[in-house]
């Protein structure tokens, strides 16, 4: 407080009176206005108490002048005579008060009053500054802040909670969190927490809430129970992030994650990282799966050099890429963990480090071991192509040679008398030359050159007929295992050809079990032309395939074995137990068909056959037969190898007549009725033997033609009857269709 | 006696069929191509031509068309021992064509006589 005073005796009055009862108040004099103001800048004087008795003006410029410097500062006038318009003027202007002498003793609780305004000034300036504070604080924050009391009730909220609502903040003050967020919203992902925090806790959780601004976010949301000096919670504050972005760009992370995660285990590319010695520190999935390893631990550690099947040749890899930082190795054979050999392209990328030093190698391995089995597969069907035509060729011109042989022979038989030793030469050379002839039959058929009469034939019914022809002449030790579709499945094809594909399939697993006991399964399924596209590696050519397996449990074969099999005259056997031809010749009839036949096979590990064949689309089966009313008579020694050509026969239009017996065969041809046109005898036939057949021609009794249809080996039986001049035509097993379609029409000239 | 033309591009067995056919008194006249053969066809006196399917330059078949087209009602036998597309084929296209009978190779000769007596006697008493 600043005292200021011409007049020492006043003033001397005042500073004492006041600082009695004021103690706590520090009173300066100053004896003009003129030294305070010079002293009044820089003071900190919150009162000045100016004598101005004298009626002066000078009270005016006074007053402006502390003004000027401070508006906050009091200016009390002691004036002569208060009821003067003066007084009203040096309120008016700014003086907080004004005094007579008279009134001085009103000084001491004025001052009181003073000190209390000024205190409590001081107090709100303060506060409202901590308010503003806070305030930005509050409103700034990208966090919706909101005080909440015991009633679920805002009191309290910030901008930005605001904003999130597009709604002012005296929509939102006094409202309930359920009229804010929706009853539902509230009941199910606010109250429980909220009761929560009540009870003292603070409350954290993470939830996504609809808001009529920003829509769907994610908030994590803190409830901090706000707790009174008696301990007593009576609100609480809600603070809520919103982490959407954070969310997103967790998802993102993790999608990414999750991405690579896949393309790692997922792509069929193996992946390596080595040290710079080629010793491996990381693999992935695809690398163990395409080498076989167990797992990564049981590779780390080890070489690559330690998969290469040649030796030295990682080490050549590795300084031509050392050289070249990235270098791709074409195909390389390298041995899987379980020790299967297998083909692999590899690159490697020389990885360096901040100062250009090769720091790892990493390495990409692709089986291509689908893809050389393919282009393999390619080239032996090029390689039969080949052989093919170039055995077609021969087989051709050999026919020719044949035919005139036949011309000659047939000659020279009219020309001498018949049971001399000369005709009986002659008949062995007949003999020989149906020989030749079925040889070039089958090179034929390898070649794909015969085209095979085709028929809609019932695959099945074959099948079980050639399973029942092997079953009747097999040693016990081997068991045949039937896993066939009980159903019709027609194709289109020569049931004899096959028989043949059946039979030389089964026979060659039978010798590949010869040794020992052993078990072949055989499987017939219907399988869908898409889902075979690719083990099929050639067109497809109807919608559905039959597909049947022969696997054997044999001594199997070595891939070099495999690769040749369908080769004519490539055979495994001793010399002289086979010709060689059986499995070129069950290639050129799946391949006439369309079909495919694919092994595999281990050595020591058995074979499998997969034989496919198109299913015929539209007709199923018995379609109109031609009719051809010829009748033929079968004399035969196993019933399912005659069935399967009497199925071929009968769908040709022939009626057919079967004689087991030699009374049944004479009791046949005694009915004028039943006479039939031809008689088949197949020379396994053990009921009637050649010499029977030879007795009941010589008696005049029948003159049918016969046609003979005799096995390699059982040719001496045979030539007794070429000899005898009933056979009209000798067909040597196997026997196709359109073979015996010619035999028959042939001999009915 | 009738008049055979053998088209028949190997020349032993065109020989043979020659001997077997001149023992059995008929004239014959021989081809070893398509070409020649056409040359060679005389419709007064060929009654039959009995004719290979597969023959370098003009094949059987054309054979068979042309010469049936000249003479109708020439009789025709087809022979084929297999190669390139296959006999069986070839010997039904052939029979389609207008070949009244078909031999694969090897063929009975005897049986072939037996035929063609048949079809040129049966040409006879027409």
């Amino acid at each position: 407080m600043a005292l200021v005073s011409e007049d020492p005796v006043l003033a001397g009055n005042l500073k004492k009176g006041i600082g009695e009862s004021l103690d706590f108040v520090q009173i300066t004099y100053f004896d003009s206005e003129d030294s305070f103001l010079s002293d009044f800048t820089d003071s900190r004087t919150d009162i000045i108490l100016s004598d101005h008795r004298d009626h002066s003006a000078r009270w005016k410029t006074f007053l402006e002048e502390i003004l000027k410097q401070d508006s906050d500062s009091l200016v009390i006038f002691i004036v002569e005579d208060i009821g003067r318009g003066r007084s009203v003027d040096m309120i008016k202007a700014g003086a907080y008060d004004v005094l007579s002498p008279a009134s001085i003793g009103r000084i001491q609780p004025l001052i009181h009053k003073i000190i209390r305004d000024i205190d409590d000034k001081a107090n709100l300036r303060y506060l409202s500054a901590e308010k503003s504070f806070s305030d930005q604080i509050a409103n700034n924050s990208r966090s919706m802040l909101s005080i909440i009391n015991r009633a679920y009730v805002y009191e309290k909220v910030n901008a930005t909670f605001c904003n999130a609502h597009s709604i002012g903040v005296e929509s939102i003050i006094g409202k309930s969190l359920s009229e804010i967020w929706g009853e539902e919203t509230f009941e199910s992902k606010i109250r429980s927490n909220i009761d929560l925090c009540f009870l003292g806790n603070t409350v954290r959780y993470e939830a996504n809430f609809d808001t009529p601004m920003f829509g769907n976010r994610y908030y994590e949301v803190v409830f901090r129970p706000i707790t009174k000096e008696t301990g007593e919670i009576t609100h609480l504050l809600a603070e809520t992030f919103d982490i959407t972005d954070l969310r997103h760009s967790q998802q993102i992370v993790n999608d990414m994650e999750e991405e690579f995660k896949r393309l790692k285990t997922n792509l069929p590319i193996g992946f390596l990282r080595c040290d710079i010695d080629g010793i491996i520190i990381h693999a992935n999935s695809a690398f163990l799966k395409i080498m076989e390893c167990e797992d990564e631990t049981s590779i780390a550690g080890l070489g690559i050099n330690e998969f290469y099947t040649e030796k030295g040749l990682f080490e050549i890899h590795l300084s031509m890429l050392l050289n070249a930082k990235i270098k791709t190795f074409g195909r390389v054979q390298l041995f899987t963990c379980n020790g299967n050999e297998i083909a692999c392209r590899i690159s490697g990328f020389i990885v360096s480090n901040e100062s250009d030093k090769p720091s790892f190698i990493d390495f990409a391995f692709e089986d291509s071991s689908r893809e050389l089995m393919l282009e393999n597969r390619l080239l032996q069907a090029q390689k039969l192509e080949t052989i093919g035509a170039l055995a077609g060729g021969l087989a051709h011109d050999f026919n020719n040679i044949l035919a005139t042989i036949f011309g000659y022979s047939e000659m020279l038989l009219n020309e001498i008398p018949r049971s001399t030793p000369s005709a009986e030469k002659v008949s062995k050379i007949i003999t020989a030359i149906s020989r030749a002839r079925s040889l070039t039959d089958q090179i034929l058929t390898f070649s794909r050159q015969v085209d095979q009469e085709k028929i809609p034939v019932n695959v099945v019914e074959v099948l079980k007929e050639t399973i029942g022809f092997i079953k009747s002449g097999i040693n016990e030790n081997i068991d045949i295992k039937e896993d066939i579709l009980n159903t019709d499945v027609h194709i289109h094809a020569d049931p004899t050809q096959l028989f043949r594909v059946f039979l030389n399939l089964m026979t060659n697993a039978i010798q590949a079990m010869e040794e020992e006991s052993g078990t072949i399964t055989v499987k017939l399924t219907v399988v869908d032309g898409n889902s075979i596209r690719h083990d099929l590696n050639k067109a497809i050519v109807a919608d559905d395939y039959v597909l049947i397996t022969f696997e054997d449990t044999g001594e199997g074969m070595y891939p070099s074995t495999v690769d040749r099999i369908f080769e004519p005259y490539f055979t495994t056997r001793e010399i002289g137990k086979g010709t060689g031809l059986g499995l070129s010749v069950v290639h050129g009839i799946i391949e006439e068909i369309e079909g495919e036949i694919l092994v595999s096979s281990k050595k020591n590990n058995g074979s499998v056959f997969s034989v496919y064949l198109p299913v015929s689309s539209g007709h199923h089966g018995k379609e109109e037969k031609k009719e051809i009313s010829k009748r033929l008579l079968f004399i035969s020694g196993n019933r399912y190898e005659s069935r399967v050509l009497s199925l071929a026969l009968e769908s040709s239009g022939y009626e057919l007549v079967y004689a087991s017996d030699l009374n049944r065969f004479l009791k046949l041809i005694s009915e004028k009725n039943n006479i039939p046109d031809i008689i088949i005898y197949m020379d396994d036939s053990e009921e009637i033997r050649p010499e029977d057949l030879i007795n009941i021609y010589s008696g005049n009794k029948i003159n049918s033609p016969v046609i003979l249809i005799s096995d390699r080996i059982q040719l001496q039986s045979a030539e007794k009857l070429v000899n005898s001049g009933i056979v009209k035509q000798q067909l040597i097993k196997p026997v196709s269709l359109r073979e015996i379609h010619n035999a028959i029409q042939i001999s009915l000239i | 006696m009738a008049g055979i033309l053998i088209v028949e591009d190997d020349k032993d067995l065109r020989e043979m069929l020659k001997i077997s056919l001149l023992m059995r008194k008929y004239t014959v006249l021989e081809a070893s191509d398509g070409k020649e053969a056409l040359l060679k066809f005389r419709p007064g006196v060929t009654d039959m031509v009995i004719t290979d399917l597969i023959m370098p330059d003009e094949d059987g078949l054309k054979v068979i068309m042309k010469i049936k087209e000249i003479k109708p009602s020439i009789k025709i036998i087809a022979i084929s021992g297999g190669g390139k597309a296959g006999p069986g084929n070839y010997l039904n296209l052939a029979k389609a064509l207008g070949a009244d009978e078909i031999f694969p190779k090897p063929f009975s000769i005897n049986e072939m006589i037996k035929k063609i007596d048949e079809l040129l006697n049966a040409e006879q008493r027409d």
